[in-house]
């Protein structure tokens, strides 16, 4: 007579289980910290605050470490338990996720850059449109972390509809940082740098759909 | 934004959060089996739930594909132009139920690798392919059990026939004691299959250049088979099988008795011979199971719980019991 298991529970061997979690654990770590990474960013931005910006920028090593860790972990895990079906299906899904965590890394790191050395501040609209995409950004990685955290389907279809709501408001905030470029050519340079910095956390907005689709593939049948 | 929730998420996740986080990333590994990390509640980290899978998946895909004539078994019983037609086989041990109304067809030059804990039946079920059931005393079998539609039960057939065109192979080598070259000869030659010497020589030659042999070999003819290592004697057993031109080669844990290498020569020559064969392997491996056969038949408790694609029930099995098993959760 079988019970049901928790995904990544529940196998005779618990050497297996506890590699399973500790490689789960390590995968939200990063999350949490990529997390951090884009709030933190998206404040030295709309604050101008070097500080926090040089932090993010710093902190990226720590970010580049998790994945090698991570990596390491997966592959001897692969070498030792030669994984099937959900098992495998799990693993394959931490390992993309981890890929699309540490892009996402990436970008806060070059929205932090923007700050440091002959960065062009933004203005008040500017920023207001900069930290209104942060938040949606960091809500969204927020919730696709939830969702592998606890391998919820539903979360992760709420994280694919809401990228959508996301990417419209890039594309209006694109609209009208071009419309006050074109009224005021002086801030050119802002805008274009402004430019980048809202393609970086709509680009934030993608990973963290990509991390939904990828737990999605954990229980291809709903669960 | 809620800048508390954010900061607890990662908070608790770095290295000096709550001992239940470190705990987890405590090595584990093989010196602490029982180092798994406990379960923990929302407040304070991972908090797996029950995935709510029900006992069979349920999806449209499976009502449209699933062939289930005996009511139980998941997944494509049946192929096209099946070798063997096998509809409600029941085994009985004197009044131990050990095969429970099984319904599987084997198709024509392709593998089907039956896996599942011990004492599930799979070598039970095996054994009625070519009738060594016959041999145990108290045994009985029912159902029908068709050989390109011919059922192996009727009073007209020759047992000793069917088990020349279903052959089988053995967990342990069992070479006659005879040299190699008449372990090869003796069936052909007693089957009235070569016409002269030459013949037969022809025979034990390609036989041992199937099997994969016959350059070991060439040379020591006349050696007794018992003196080759297990490998070796395998692949004289396998040998052995082929040179009487059987349709169906029955595999009953071929390589459990081998050294990863001689294993490996095993299944590339399975490979091959599928070319050729039906066989149908029997083996506790579920990585020798995934590499070597096209379709898997996963048994438990006499009931054939499921079958269908090697890929598919190793990477997303139908039934909550083969998922289980083949991911190490209950034996």
């Amino acid at each position: 007579m079988s019970h049901e298991f928790p995904p990544l529970e529940g196998h005779i061997s618990k050497a297996f289980d506890g590699a399973l979690a500790s490689l789960h654990v390590k995968v939200i770590e990063m999350g949490g910290l990529v997390l951090d990474q884009v709030r933190e960013a998206t404040h030295a931005y709309t604050e101008w605050d070097e500080e926090a910006a040089l932090q993010v920028i710093e902190r990226e090593r720590d970010v580049n470490s998790y994945k090698k860790t991570i990596d390491s972990e997966q592959l001897l895990l692969i070498a030792r338990r030669a994984p099937v079906a959900s098992d495998l299906r799990a693993i394959l899904a931490m390992s993309k996720c981890v890929a699309d965590l540490e892009r996402a890394g990436d970008e806060a790191r070059k929205i932090a850059k923007n700050v440091i050395g002959t960065g062009a501040r933004p203005g008040v609209a500017t920023s207001r449109d900069a930290r209104h995409l942060g938040e949606l950004a960091t809500s969204l990685l927020r919730l696709s972390l939830e969702a592998l955290d606890t391998i919820d389907t539903a979360r992760c279809s709420e994280v694919i509809a809401r990228d959508e709501d996301l990417d419209q408001e890039y594309a209006a905030g694109l609209r009208r940082l071009l419309t006050r470029a074109m009224e005021d050519p002086r801030h050119f340079e802002v805008a274009v740098e402004a430019a980048f910095v809202l393609k970086s956390l709509e680009r934030i907005g993608d990973h963290a759909r990509n991390l939904a689709r990828h737990v999605l593939t954990i229980e291809p049948d709903g669960g | 934004m809620n800048q508390q929730s954010d900061q607890t998420l990662h908070e608790r996740r770095r290295p000096d959060a709550p001992a239940a986080v470190v705990a987890a990333n405590a090595p584990s590994g093989a010196n602490d089996p029982d180092s798994a990390p406990q379960r923990r509640d929302n407040e304070s980290g991972l908090n797996l739930k029950p995935s709510g899978r029900t006992h069979i998946q349920s999806s449209s895909s499976l009502e449209e594909r699933s062939a289930q004539v005996s009511g139980q078994t998941v997944g494509h019983i049946a192929v096209e132009n099946p070798i063997f037609m096998c509809r409600d086989v029941n085994v009985f041990y004197g009044n131990k139920h050990a095969l429970k109304k099984v319904s599987v067809d084997v198709g024509r030059k392709q593998v089907l690798a039956m896996i599942g804990p011990s004492g599930c039946g799979k070598s039970t079920f095996l054994r009625c392919l070519n009738r060594m059931n016959d041999t145990i005393p108290g045994a009985r079998v029912t159902g029908s059990i068709t050989l390109d539609g011919v059922d192996i039960h009727d009073k007209r057939q020759d047992v000793v026939q069917i088990r020349a065109r279903v052959g089988m192979v053995f967990q342990k080598p069992n070479p006659f004691p005879k040299s190699i070259y008449e372990n090869v000869a003796y069936g052909p030659r007693i089957h009235g299959l070569a016409r002269g010497r030459a013949d037969l020589d022809d025979i034990v030659c390609s036989s041992l250049q199937r099997a994969g042999l016959w350059d070991e070999v060439k040379d020591r003819l006349r050696a007794p088979g018992t003196g080759l290592s297990g490998g070796q004697q395998q692949r004289l057993c396998i040998a052995r099988t082929i040179a009487i031109k059987p349709e169906v080669i029955l595999m009953d844990e071929p390589c459990s008795a081998l050294d990863p290498i001689a294993t490996a020569r095993i299944e590339d020559l399975i490979d091959e011979l599928r070319a050729d064969y039906a066989i149908v392997i029997v083996t506790h491996s579920m990585q020798q199971a995934a590499r070597v056969s096209q379709r898997t038949a996963y048994f438990h408790m006499g009931d054939l719980i499921e079958v269908g694609e090697t890929d598919k029930v190793f990477t997303n099995p139908r039934h909550r019991l083969t998922e289980d098993y083949i991911t190490g959760r209950f034996g």
